[in-house]
C-alpha cells in the first residue's frame, strides 16, 4: 500500500484544527506534517500537542502557496502527498478513498475530493458547493477521471499528488490559484487527475458579505496571474444572473424545508453576496489598473502589489516538459547516444528454428493496408514456431485509451490471427531475437532497444516521400541509413534502398488471401462498371488525377456506372458515382467479382489492392514509370499501365470497356500471375531476410 | 600439462553444445512467458475494454460487499441446480 503524507499550511488556525487533528487521528496517514507562517493565536500549541504532528516554523515574509506547499512534499516522504488546508476536516473513509482514487490507472497524478458545508455555512455558498463538485464526478456518482481538453480544475482545500507527477511538475510560485496552475500543467504533461466523491472534507468559508467580495477579489486576480483568466461584466447580464442565482438559492432552501421567514432573509443577503461577487471578481480580474491603496483595501489578503503587469509583458504561461509524447524524442536519442549496442554475435542463431521476433508497429485504424500485411507475415511467422510479440510505438497517444488486451484483440480480428502478446511503449522490453521496426516513426525507437541480437526494418514504402519538404522527410529518410537490414515490399522499393542509401536489403512480393480474392463463377460481371480505389486523405493515392481521369471517361461514356470506395467520405466529383465507403475484405472481393475495370494508382511503392482486383479476374489500371514494373514486367503483364496523365488513363480504361478480347487476355493473365503471390511466400521471402539480418552482425 | 588440440576441440565441443541448449532453454523460456502474457490479455479483454480495475471496484464497500454476495449466492444456486439434476438424471 502507498505511503501518504498529508501536509497541512497554518496560520492563525486554531478554530478548526482540534477538530482537524482529531480527524486526521482517525484517519491515520503515514505522515503528518504542518507548516507554521507565524500564527498568533494558539495553533502551534495544539500542534507540539498533537501526537504524531510533525511541526515546521517558517517566516511569514517566506510563505507562498505554491513554494510552500512544494516546501512540505519536499520534507515528507510519502509516495501521496496529500494537502489540506486548516479548516478542511476530513469525513471518514478520507483516506481510503484517496488510496483508491490513485488505484485507478497509474496515470492519475492528482485526485481531489468534494468540500462539504458546514452546518451553519450560507445556502448561497452550499449550494455552490453542492453544484460546482457535482459536475466533476461519474452519471452514477462514482469516481471519475479527467484527462487532456477535460477541466483543469483542482483545490488544495483537499488534493493528494503521485509524488513522481509533483516531482515532475511541482507547483508554481505564484500568489493565489497554485492548484489550478498544477492541474493545467498536469493535464498538458498526460497525467490523469481524479475526481473521488468518498474523498470528502467538511469545509466552508465563512465570511461576512463584504469578507467575501474581497475574497472573490483575491481569487480572481490570482486567476488572472496564473491563467490569464479576466472575467467579463456587463451591468444588465450581471443583474440577470444576481437574479437569477438568488432565485436558485432560494429554491434550494424550499427544498430543504426552510420556512419563509428564513427563505426571505437569505433573499437579501444572497442578492448583496451575488451582485458583489460579480462586482468584485471583474475587479480582481483588472486589478492591475486599479491604484495600489485601493487593491490593498480590496484584497483580504492585503495584497498591494501585482499592478506593473500591464506596463510589462503579458503573463506568460510556464508549460511543463513533456513526459513521454515527444514524437522526436528517440530521433533525438539516437543523435546524441547512438543505437545501443546489440549483443554479441551468437553463432547459428540465424539458422535456429524458433526465433524471438519483436515486430515494432505505429498506432493503426481499421482497414490500414501496412498493418494488414504486417500482421499477416507475422501470424504465419508465428505459425512456424517463431515466438512473436507486438510492441506498440505511438508517441502522439492516438490509441493512448486503449489497454494492451483491446489493442492485441484489435490486430487479432481486424487484420490477421495472432496468440501472442501485445505491449503499449517498451516499459516491459525483454530482448529479442530481431526487433523489426516497420515505419520510418519505429525505426529510431527500435534502435534504442538493448538485449537484441539483431534489427531488421519491413519497409512497405518509401516513406519519405509521403511528406513535402519537413522534419519528417529528414528523419525519413535517416531511417534507411543505420545500417539497418530492410526488408522491402517490391524488388522497386529494394534497389531504391540500396542505390540511394546503401542500406542492406532484400525484397519480398506482396501476397495475395486466395481464400478470399479468388474468381466468383457465381457472381454476374456488370458490363461497363469501373471501381476506384478513391482514398483520397492519402495523398500518394493521386486521387484528383485518378477523379480527372474518371471525368475524362464519363464525358466520353456518360452511360459507365462508376463506383468509389476506399474513404468514408465521398470526394466531391463533376460527375455521378456510386460509393461504398470503407470495404472488408469479403466485400471488396464481392465488388471485384461484378465489376468490369479496376482503378488504383500508387505514386510511390505497388500497393496489394491491384493484386487482389487480378485475383478476382478484373481487369486493373495502374500507373506505368514507377513500381508495377518492377513486378509485372516492362508491359505490365496482365496489367494496363498508362502515364500520370488523364485522358491516357481513361483511354486505358475504354480500352478494356470496349475491346472483349483484351480484357479477357488481361483477366486471364491476372489470374495465372498472381496465383504464386501467396502470403506463405511472402513470410518466406521475409523470414529469409530476418535471418539475413541475423546474419549481417555475424558478418 | 596443456592440453592437446583433440581436448581443446573436445572441450568447444561441450562448450558449444551447452550455449545451445541454453539458448534454446531461453527461447522456451520467452515463449512460455509471452503465452502466459498473451493469455491474460485474452482473459482481460472486456475488463480492459470497459476500463474496469475490478480490484479497485470490489474494495468499494457499497459495490464490492453486495457483489460479492450475490455472485456466491448464485454459484452456490447453480451448484445445487447440477447436483439437483445430476440425482434426477442419473451419474
Amino acid at each position: 500500500m502507498s505511503r501518504v503524507s498529508v501536509v497541512i499550511p497554518v496560520k492563525d488556525g486554531e478554530r478548526w484544527l482540534p477538530e482537524l487533528l482529531a480527524a486526521l487521528a482517525r484517519e491515520a496517514p503515514d505522515e503528518l506534517l504542518a507548516i507554521d507562517s507565524g500564527s498568533t493565536d494558539r495553533s502551534r500549541e495544539l500542534l507540539r500537542a498533537a501526537p504524531g504532528v510533525e511541526l515546521l516554523e517558517i517566516p511569514p515574509a517566506e510563505f507562498g502557496h505554491g513554494r510552500t506547499r512544494n516546501l512540505g512534499a519536499e520534507r515528507t516522504s510519502g509516495e501521496i502527498v496529500a494537502f489540506l488546508t486548516q479548516d478542511a476536516t476530513p469525513q471518514p473513509g478520507w483516506l481510503a478513498a484517496l488510496r483508491a482514487g490513485f488505484a485507478l490507472d497509474e496515470r492519475v497524478g492528482a485526485v481531489f475530493g468534494p468540500h462539504l458545508p458546514r452546518a451553519d455555512t450560507s445556502p448561497m455558498i452550499a449550494r455552490e458547493l453542492e453544484r460546482h463538485f457535482a459536475t466533476f464526478a461519474a452519471p452514477d456518482g462514482s469516481p471519475a477521471l479527467q484527462g487532456p481538453g477535460d477541466e483543469p480544475f483542482l483545490s488544495n482545500v483537499n488534493a493528494a499528488y503521485r509524488r513522481d507527477c509533483w516531482e515532475a511538475i511541482r507547483f508554481r510560485d505564484v500568489a493565489y490559484s497554485e492548484d489550478q496552475a498544477f492541474g493545467r500543467d498536469l493535464l498538458a504533461a498526460g497525467w490523469l487527475k481524479a475526481y473521488l466523491p468518498d474523498m470528502a472534507v467538511l469545509h466552508a468559508h465563512d465570511y461576512g458579505a463584504l469578507e467575501f467580495m474581497r475574497r472573490y477579489f483575491d481569487e480572481y486576480r490570482g486567476l488572472r496571474e496564473t491563467t490569464g483568466h479576466v472575467e467579463a461584466f456587463q451591468p444588465l447580464g450581471a443583474l440577470r444572473t444576481v437574479r437569477a442565482e438568488t432565485a436558485a438559492d432560494l429554491r434550494w432552501l424550499r427544498e430543504r424545508g426552510a420556512p419563509a421567514g428564513e427563505r426571505a432573509r437569505w433573499a437579501a443577503r444572497a442578492s448583496v453576496h451575488h451582485g458583489g461577487r460579480r462586482v468584485f471578481s471583474a475587479l480582481g480580474s483588472r486589478a492591475e489598473r486599479l491604484p495600489a491603496p485601493l487593491r490593498e483595501r480590496l484584497s483580504l489578503e492585503g495584497r498591494a502589489d501585482g499592478g506593473d503587469t500591464a506596463a510589462a509583458l503579458p503573463p506568460a504561461t510556464p508549460i511543463a516538459p513533456l513526459r513521454a509524447d515527444d514524437p522526436y524524442g528517440a530521433a533525438a536519442r539516437v543523435m546524441r547516444d547512438g543505437p545501443a549496442p546489440l549483443l554479441p554475435p551468437a553463432p547459428g542463431l540465424a539458422e535456429h528454428e524458433r526465433l524471438r521476433i519483436a515486430l515494432v508497429l505505429p498506432p493503426w485504424r481499421r482497414g490500414s493496408g501496412g498493418h494488414n500485411t504486417l500482421m499477416q507475415l507475422l501470424s504465419r511467422l508465428e505459425r512456424r514456431g517463431h515466438v512473436c510479440s507486438v510492441w506498440l510505438h505511438d508517441p502522439h497517444g492516438e490509441l493512448r485509451a486503449l489497454r494492451p488486451a483491446v489493442l492485441r484483440r484489435q490486430l487479432d480480428e481486424w487484420f490477421a490471427p495472432f496468440g501472442g502478446p501485445v505491449y503499449a511503449g517498451f516499459e516491459d522490453w525483454h530482448g529479442a531475437d530481431v526487433a523489426v521496426a516497420t515505419g520510418w516513426q519505429t525505426v529510431h525507437p527500435i534502435l534504442l532497444l538493448d538485449q537484441t541480437h539483431a534489427r531488421a526494418y519491413v519497409v512497405n514504402d518509401h516513406e519519405p516521400e509521403f511528406f513535402g519538404t519537413s522534419t519528417e522527410r529528414v528523419l525519413a529518410e535517416d531511417t534507411y541509413r543505420h545500417d539497418i537490414h530492410c526488408v522491402a515490399a517490391s524488388p522497386w522499393l529494394r534497389d531504391l534502398l540500396i542505390e540511394r542509401y546503401r542500406a542492406p536489403a532484400d525484397a519480398f512480393q506482396l501476397g495475395v488471401d486466395h481464400a478470399i480474392y479468388a474468381p466468383r463463377p457465381d457472381v454476374a460481371r456488370r458490363a461497363d462498371t469501373v471501381v476506384y480505389y478513391a482514398r483520397h486523405s492519402t495523398d500518394r493515392r493521386a486521387v484528383p488525377i485518378g477523379l480527372m481521369a474518371l471525368g475524362e471517361l464519363h464525358r466520353r461514356r456518360p452511360q459507365t456506372r462508376v463506383v468509389l470506395f476506399g474513404t468514408d467520405k465521398p470526394p466531391p466529383t463533376t460527375f455521378p458515382y456510386e460509393h461504398l465507403g470503407v470495404l472488408a475484405p469479403p466485400q471488396l472481393a464481392a465488388l471485384y467479382a461484378e465489376a468490369t475495370v479496376g482503378l488504383c494508382l500508387s505514386l510511390t511503392n505497388f500497393s496489394l489492392m491491384p493484386k487482389e482486383m487480378l485475383a478476382c479476374g478484373l481487369p486493373c489500371v495502374e500507373l506505368a514509370g514507377v513500381s508495377a514494373e518492377s513486378i509485372f514486367g516492362a508491359d505490365g503483364g496482365p496489367l494496363a499501365l498508362a502515364p500520370l496523365d488523364p485522358v491516357a488513363l481513361a483511354d486505358a480504361m475504354e480500352r478494356l470497356l470496349d475491346d472483349r478480347d483484351a480484357w479477357e487476355r488481361r483477366a486471364r493473365a491476372g489470374i495465372d500471375f498472381v496465383a504464386s503471390h501467396t502470403w506463405d511466400v511472402a513470410t518466406d521471402e521475409v523470414e529469409a531476410g530476418l535471418r539475413h539480418a541475423l546474419r549481417d552482425p555475424e558478418a | 600439462m596443456a592440453a592437446t588440440g583433440t581436448e581443446r576441440d573436445a572441450e568447444l565441443e561441450e562448450l558449444r553444445a551447452r550455449v545451445a541448449e541454453l539458448e534454446a532453454e531461453l527461447v522456451e523460456q520467452a515463449a512460455r512467458t509471452e503465452r502466459i502474457v498473451a493469455a491474460a490479455q485474452q482473459r482481460t479483454y472486456w475488463l480492459d475494454r470497459w476500463h474496469l480495475d475490478l480490484d479497485a471496484l470490489m474494495r468499494r464497500r457499497a459495490i464490492g460487499a453486495p457483489l460479492d454476495v450475490a455472485f456466491r449466492a448464485l454459484r452456490k444456486l447453480r451448484h445445487g441446480l447440477q447436483k439437483a439434476r445430476r440425482r434426477l438424471t442419473g451419474p
